[in-house]
């Protein structure tokens, strides 16, 4: 099998915002195996064609929301097997990550909101430890340490 | 149509009271429509919906002359590929409407970009609304459908490596 065979992407984001800017990201996955995950069954409209997943919003505090979303991304990681996921946020996409990083070496991207000007958000910090690559998308938060800016969905 | 919307189901009935009250003042011909999430206040002077589908958001903000919002990204990204104003009331975490102030920031960067008005107060909701129907026809927020190049190539670049 080829390597470009082998490599799958998944794209992951919480509803609003976090989704819309992946959505502006989309042609960096073009002729690429993607497949989408996020909490709003309706996004499936945004992404024709493509494998859509949908996953439990939950906050830190929701304990069993936490359960579930583990159970699903279980799932969902055990089926499709990525190599590489990257996300523009929040909580449930830090939890994937870390996952996606144990369970399969899977190559993570993090992509910090570009709402998140003045400091990285709480799960944009904590993704410092399961992201190979950690990104703000503000070059004044960016420094030798990470995050990197590489430019942003604007 | 204007169409209010606090951009998710999490509460924010500091704008939907607000724009209720303005909507009891309005001219009769100007049709509204909020979309009030959660919230405990039910509007009694405008048409509300709890939520929106993706695509009926979509579709609604392409029929609005003006979006009233919270400063989400998800509902100022939506407006700029409409090419929609959008009149923007940051949330507070004092007010327990977010758990942090990060709207207050994007307020403050996108003021003053073309089409997006900030209301910093309830008070300024109006004065916004008046100033960016008012100048509707020549000042609407451009944005391109997608992210810059370079970033997308960069992207794409670190996938493929």
């Amino acid at each position: 099998m080829s390597r470009e065979k082998r490599r799958k992407i998944m794209a992951i984001a919480s509803g609003g915002g976090h989704w819309v800017q992946m959505c502006r990201i989309n042609p960096a996955f073009e002729g690429l195996d993607v497949f989408y995950v996020s909490v709003d069954p309706s996004s499936v409209a945004d992404v024709p064609g493509r494998t859509y997943y949908t996953i439990r919003d939950v906050s830190r505090r929701d304990r069993l929301g936490f359960a579930v979303l583990v159970a699903q991304l279980s799932r969902i990681l055990l089926r499709e097997r990525p190599s590489v996921v990257i996300t523009t946020g929040s909580a449930p996409s830090l939890v994937a990550l870390g996952m996606a990083r144990h369970l399969l070496r899977a190559r993570t991207i993090w992509i910090d909101s570009i709402a998140n000007v003045e400091r990285m958000s709480s799960s944009g910090a904590q993704a410092r430890r399961v992201a190979d690559v950690w990104l703000t998308q503000w070059e004044h938060l960016s420094g030798p340490d990470g995050p990197e800016y590489w430019g942003a969905v604007l | 149509m204007i169409f209010v919307t606090i951009g998710s189901m999490f509460p924010f009935d500091r704008l939907i009271r607000a724009m209720d009250a303005w909507a009891a003042e309005r001219a009769p011909e100007t049709e509204l429509l909020a979309q009030i999430g959660a919230g405990a206040y039910e509007p009694r002077n405008m048409p509300w919906v709890r939520r929106l589908d993706q695509a009926d958001f979509a579709r609604t903000v392409a029929r609005a002359d003006l979006v009233v919002a919270h400063a989400g990204m998800g509902s100022v990204i939506t407006a700029g590929r409409f090419g929609k104003p959008i009149v923007v009331l940051p949330r507070r975490r004092e007010l327990g409407e977010l758990t942090t102030d990060h709207q207050l920031a994007t307020a403050g960067w996108l003021r003053d970009r073309p089409g997006i008005h900030v209301a910093d107060r309830d008070a300024d909701l109006g004065p916004a609304i008046a100033g960016a129907l008012a100048r509707r026809d020549d000042d609407r927020p451009h944005l391109a459908p997608t992210a810059p190049e370079t970033f997308i190539a960069r992207i794409r670049q670190c996938i493929l490596s």
